[in-house]
């Protein structure tokens, strides 16, 4: 045995609804403990392969095992033994905070003393100590958000699936939600997180990114922007920008200009042209000032590259 | 099914019902159209739309003006079921007629009172407006019995020698004052009890879908018979306590009487209900949103329950199509049974046939709404 076996592994995984394929064979593995960050436009397919891998939607093709059960013969085992928190919000708003988690922890078979301590331990991890018997509609977004992650605790899973948990939430819950996310990691449970924030993709140790189906790049964060952003970026700041951009274009080893705030995004060609390079051309054109920095790479560079490559030449 | 599956099993039920529960006590109107609906309808129905006519406005036209006359003016004001308004002319009648301040004329002719003495028989008229066929009737009926019973007294023991060959004897049995609250309150209740229940399961469950949660639900080790059963129960249970409500009323407000026995009439109520929760469900399962499911569930409770249930209409007068159809419509059964049960005593060995069809309908739409159920998840 070399370590813990694998607590996702889907092959070839496919789902067609009549002729249109949702989900096109798509095969990956997640290890036990690791953060697992599923990336793609709406209508990707991110849903729907989370829908397959939770046992709601009998694949069409391929196969997955989660948590040691087949999805497609033992759905009600997978179903048991993972946490899953939806897309669409749906606590019962109506209900106190507390009914929420001791219906939810009811669902998974749990009763009495021991899930009434389990409610009460998680609404302390959450930072809802004392909220019971709130109506759940009276609490702010980002705290129901975190109730939701807790009701889908209440069982224990070693795995949870998160589907777009934190969507039309403000940035400081997100960051806090995103903070119980890498404890839960670090105490071994795995997370399969799927999400439309890139910046958020940071966090997670791989990410899988989706285009039309397919799972088209698999790697870390920093994997990913070293195969798919081989460019330099650099970031120009000054007065007349906007102005020059047009001259730095044209400009030999200049591969795109893009506005990014009141600033220039740039990338170039990193054979070519360096920081003080552009900056020369920039005030060569008028700029007044100007002062460039080579800037890392962000995932969202990862992504529009990504998409970019894979739209116009999709293999049949 | 081993016991520690099974009590995790009971455990998922119990928690569906007790959420469905709360739901019910947090939503003021999801009570309000259980319980208090019942009784403003039992009120409406009992008292106002009585089919019951008293006090119907009479015109008089009494052209003798005699000590004989005004006796028999007297006998119709004092039957409590006429209210003379006025004395006429009766060319004026008609007039009257037309501005619907009289039902009806009644023209005593001169010469009424010495026509009596001197034995010779009389004749007065009755002017009716029979543009209410169902008012008229009765006019007419009761108009008959105070001329008869005047005429009986006028011919004294006289009248008493001369017994006619052929008399009718009428003894109406289980209402013998013919009140239409008696009649009503059976059909109110099958009314009001599936109108009810299949609004409240089908906007329960139409709301999960909704919401999202159903998903959640599925996504959970909840099974698709635990979720209906955890969703039926509270509903069943307070449906019953409907039934209770609404016989209870009827007897303090209509004097309903309760001949037959209670745990027959809780059994007949739950048949029906089960079948009529059922309905509620496939509407929900079909209809998926919460406002197609309150229009699908008013029109498809409420029309049978008042028009093909005998509840105002009676079926036996139906065109022979619709009487067939209404044999499909539960309602029919449970006003049958229950006006059985209430004004008649009926037992098992009447009211058998009933259950059956309750029963029946009920498995039917049940399996129909959980086998759809399934198959709206893949």
């Amino acid at each position: 045995m070399t370590g813990a076996p694998s607590a996702i592994v889907a092959r070839d995984l496919s789902r067609r609804f009549g002729a249109f394929t949702a989900v096109d064979r798509v095969s990956f593995e997640v290890e036990q403990g690791e953060i697992f960050g599923y990336l793609g436009a709406n209508g990707a397919g991110k849903s729907t392969t989370i829908r397959m891998l939770i046992g709601l939607l009998a694949p069409t093709g391929g196969a997955a095992t989660v948590a040691g059960h087949d999805v497609a013969t033992a759905p009600d085992a997978v179903k048991a033994s993972i946490g899953y928190m939806s897309q669409k919000f749906s606590l019962y708003l109506d209900l106190p905070v507390m009914e929420n988690l001791l219906f939810f922890g009811a669902a998974y078979g749990l009763s009495g003393q021991a899930l009434r301590r389990r409610a009460e331990e998680l609404l302390e991890r959450v930072d809802l100590a004392g909220q019971g018997g709130v109506t759940t509609g009276d609490l702010p977004g980002g705290l129901r958000q975190r109730l939701a992650l807790a009701s889908s605790l209440l069982h224990r899973p070693r795995l949870v699936f998160l589907d777009e948990p934190t969507a039309g939430v403000d940035p400081v819950a997100r960051r806090v939600f995103w903070r119980l996310i890498r404890e839960l990691a670090a105490e071994g449970t795995t997370v399969f997180v799927t999400t439309h924030y890139l910046d958020e993709a940071e966090y997670c140790r791989r990410i899988g990114l989706m285009v039309d189906g397919k799972l088209v790049a698999l790697d870390t964060p920093e994997g990913l922007k070293r195969t798919w952003v081989p460019d330099r970026v650099l970031v120009a700041r000054g007065r007349g920008l906007t102005g020059a951009a047009g001259a730095l274009r044209r400009a030999p080893g200049v591969k795109a200009v893009a506005p990014f705030g009141a600033a220039l995004h740039v990338r170039v060609d990193a054979a070519r042209l360096d920081a003080p390079a552009v900056a020369a051309v920039l005030a060569a054109a008028g700029a007044v000032a100007p002062e460039v920095e080579e800037a890392a790479p962000s995932l969202e560079d990862v992504f529009l590259a990504v998409v970019d490559r894979a739209t116009p030449e999709v293999a049949p | 099914m081993t016991w520690p599956a099974l009590r995790r099993s009971l455990i998922r039920v119990g928690a569906m019902a007790a959420k469905e529960t709360i739901h019910v006590r947090r939503d003021p109107r999801t009570l309000a159209l259980a319980l208090a609906m019942p009784v403003v309808m039992l009120v409406l129905f009992g008292y106002g739309v009585s089919t019951d006519v008293d006090h119907l406005r009479l015109a008089v036209a009494d052209q003798d003006d005699s000590q004989a006359s005004r006796a028999l003016v007297r006998a119709f004001q004092g039957s409590g079921e006429f209210l003379v308004v006025t004395h006429r002319a009766p060319e004026q009648a008609e007039a009257l007629f037309r501005a619907g301040d009289a039902a009806a004329a009644l023209v005593v002719p001169r010469g009424y009172a010495s026509d009596l003495a001197q034995g010779r028989r009389t004749t007065v008229q009755l002017l009716v407006d029979g543009a209410d066929a169902m008012i008229a009737n009765q006019l007419l009926a009761k108009a008959d019995a105070i001329v008869r019973a005047e005429s009986r007294r006028l011919a004294g023991l006289e009248a008493l020698r001369q017994e006619l060959p052929l008399r009718l004897r009428l003894w109406t049995l289980y209402n013998p004052a013919g009140r239409s609250a008696l009649y009503m309150v059976p059909g109110i209740s099958a009314f009001l009890l599936a109108i009810t229940a299949v609004m409240l399961t089908a906007l329960a469950i139409a709301g999960e879908w909704e919401r999202g949660s159903m998903e959640q639900l599925f996504a959970s080790p909840v099974g698709r018979l635990e979720i209906v059963l955890g969703k039926l129960l509270p509903y069943l249970a307070l449906g019953l306590l409907e039934l209770q409500l609404v016989v209870a009323f009827g007897a303090v407000a209509f004097d309903l009487p309760m001949l037959g026995s209670l745990p027959l009439l809780f059994l007949v109520g739950l048949l029906f209900l089960v079948g009529m929760l059922g309905q509620g469900l496939l509407i929900s399962v079909l209809a998926k949103n919460q406002l197609v499911a309150t229009q699908a569930g008013t029109l498809s409770a409420m029309l049978p329950a008042i028009i093909l249930s005998g509840m105002i209409f009676p079926i036996e007068n139906m065109p022979l199509p619709l009487q067939l159809l209404s044999r499909l419509i539960p309602s029919r059964y449970l006003v049958h049974s229950l006006r059985g049960i209430l004004l008649k005593g009926n037992g098992l060995a009447v009211l058998w046939p009933d259950l059956l069809a309750l029963a029946a309908f009920a498995a039917v739409i049940v399996t129909l709404a959980t086998a759809r159920f399934k198959r709206r998840v893949a």
